[in-house]
């Protein structure tokens, strides 16, 4: 179970960014945009045959000829303002069918994450996810921040478009961040480095979808710059965020009236929601979620009477 | 994840650079494991090993089939009359590459095993009354050439699509393939509506096979007993309803069926045979 380094680059004081798939994938398409766009150059990949279950035979001519695994590679590049370094991993280290990374195999991810960070001198990590949010789609998502220290509440207050958990209608400050987005925030706690989760906001009927949300990773991705300082050219994933709210609004043209105009309470609750005066409740959430599971499940049909 | 060993050896056995032959109980058919209790039953084999459950296998509970608790199984059995060595075993749930890495380390540190055979069954939209092929994947051009002589169909080619997994069997040659060890997988075809039944003819090409290649003299005619009389069982289904029968013909005749047709064959073939 190791690290296999192909670069070992002087860097600066540098800030490890972290993403994995998730719900909407947005934490993985913010971080996997980043790498892209600023053409960052790979240096350590974890080795994955500990991890993961292959994802790719290769047979030739009645031959095995190969074999891959999900990957895990980190990628570095120096801006004006900061050197950085990018995680990717394709899967978490997931036990017994989970989709969320849970178990020894997560802890011990996490710690590899963390010693290729610390070996580069990293100080402080970013995790990147979604909220689950009883939002509406054509909705700008905010971004939820989970700092593992208190002394960086005050530097999250400043970012733009960006809420606490305290700020958050009936959560009071609490909560829970699944998978190694959570786990690496803990693990860093217990190494003594500052790490911060980033999390767009996904409406609450999108959570079960296999879709992307590339919306939610446009949020991360416009607050990551402006806390890192670095530019990025956002210009893909504002098209993959504009061309996704197409999609869902034709999806959503089709759903029978009475989903519809469930839905469309949440545009007021967003409205509501941001301006802390109240949203849906836990009834009507519940509610919706019930009705487009049975909408879906009928095959997209509206139902019979 | 635990340092201690993941398998318990309670004999070496006496062997010449034996070969391995391996199967699964979870096999489409039961095939894997019905062929390997074959072997087992017919060659006197005996138990010697077996891979431990703790860090492979869910220890959150039982479960119950048959009316009977269950409790996964990883086992390895030694024939030293015939030079071989069988096992049989539950897919583990997880740590796939450390579970395949102590089979092996059993394979070769306890009886030094030269080949391996892994067998299973691949779903197939052809009819029970067709002949069945034998099908390998080889992770080396030696395995390859000493399948030659044996009829085995072996010029695949095949990526996973995506979305999809490599069974564990390619995971098994492929983690061989790394320590050297020739291996292949041997696959029988066997018709999606048998899949949760048994399907002794896959079971009787297989068995041929082995038959031949270790010269082990296994009198293989109860295998065409149970043949005739699962399609005996089929028959009988057929004269009560023309229309199952309709849909196995377009079958033999690679005709195709539609989705409810496929549905329906399946369903009263395994309702019939299960009373």
């Amino acid at each position: 179970m190791g690290i296999r380094y192909i670069k070992e680059p002087e860097l600066i004081d540098p800030v490890l960014v972290a993403s994995w798939p998730g719900i909407g994938n947005i934490g993985l398409i913010a971080v996997d945009t980043l790498r892209r766009t600023m053409h960052a150059e790979e240096i350590a990949c974890i080795e994955p045959v500990d991890f993961f279950y292959p994802n790719k035979v290769i047979i030739r001519d009645g031959e095995l000829v190969d074999m891959e695994f999900p990957t895990c590679g980190f990628y570095y590049q120096r801006t004006d303002k900061r050197d950085l370094i990018l995680f990717v991993g394709e899967e978490q280290p997931a036990e017994g069918g989970r989709i969320y990374a849970e178990g020894s195999k997560a802890y011990a991810m996490a710690n590899l994450v963390l010693d290729v960070a610390q070996k580069f001198g990293c100080r402080r990590i970013y995790t990147s996810g979604a909220a689950v949010a009883p939002i509406h789609h054509t909705a700008k998502s905010r971004v939820w921040a989970v700092p593992n220290s208190q002394r960086l509440l005050d530097e999250i207050k400043h970012y733009d478009n960006t809420v606490l958990m305290s700020d958050i209608e009936g959560r009071g400050g609490q909560g829970n961040i699944t998978g190694l987005n959570g786990l690496l925030l803990g693990v860093a706690r217990r190494r003594g480095i500052d790490a911060i989760c980033i999390m767009g906001e996904i409406p609450v009927y999108l959570q079960g979808f296999p879709f992307p949300y590339p919306k939610g990773s446009k949020v991360v991705l416009e607050v990551l710059t402006s806390a890192l300082g670095i530019r990025a050219d956002l210009e893909t994933v504002n098209q993959l965020a504009e061309q996704s709210e197409r999609e869902l609004s034709a999806l959503y043209e089709r759903l029978p009236q009475e989903i519809r105009e469930q839905l469309d309470r949440l545009k007021q609750a967003t409205v509501a929601a941001q301006e802390s005066t109240g949203g849906i409740t836990e009834e009507d959430k519940k509610k919706i979620l019930e009705d487009i599971d049975k909408f879906f499940k009928r095959g997209g049909r509206e139902e019979q009477h | 994840m635990s340092a201690e060993p993941s398998f318990r050896i309670f004999e070496k056995p006496n062997l010449d650079r034996p070969a391995l032959i391996t199967g699964w109980i979870e096999d489409a058919s039961g095939l894997g494991a019905s062929s390997i209790d074959y072997l087992i039953r017919k060659l006197g084999f005996r138990e010697f090993a077996e891979i431990m459950p703790e860090g492979f296998f869910p220890m959150a509970g039982v479960v119950v089939a048959d009316d009977v608790a269950q409790f996964p199984d990883s086992k390895f059995y030694v024939s030293d009359e015939h030079n071989l060595v069988v096992f049989k075993s539950n897919t583990p749930r997880t740590d796939w590459h450390r579970f395949l890495n102590a089979v092996l380390d059993v394979a070769q540190k306890g009886c030094g095993v030269k080949q391996i055979y892994a067998v299973g069954a691949m779903i197939s939209y052809a009819a029970h009354t067709m002949p069945r092929l034998l099908v390998s994947i080889v992770n080396s051009s030696e395995m390859k050439e000493m399948l030659e002589p044996f009829g085995v169909m072996g010029n695949t080619d095949y990526e996973t699509p995506p979305g999809q997994k490599p069974t564990l069997n390619s995971y098994l040659l492929w983690t061989a393939k790394k320590r050297g060890i020739p291996a292949t997988n041997l696959w029988v075809p066997v018709p999606y509506y048998l899949v949760s039944l048994d399907d002794p003819r896959a079971r009787k090409r297989l068995l041929d096979f082995f038959n031949v290649r270790f010269s082990l003299g296994i009198d293989l005619r109860d295998l065409d007993a149970e043949v005739m009389e699962q399609n005996g069982k089929i028959g009988q289904l057929f004269q009560k309803s023309p229309e199952i029968e309709g849909y196995v013909r377009k079958l033999e005749t690679g005709e195709g069926l539609e989705t409810e047709e496929s549905e329906k064959l399946a369903r009263e073939i395994d309702d019939f045979l299960k009373k």
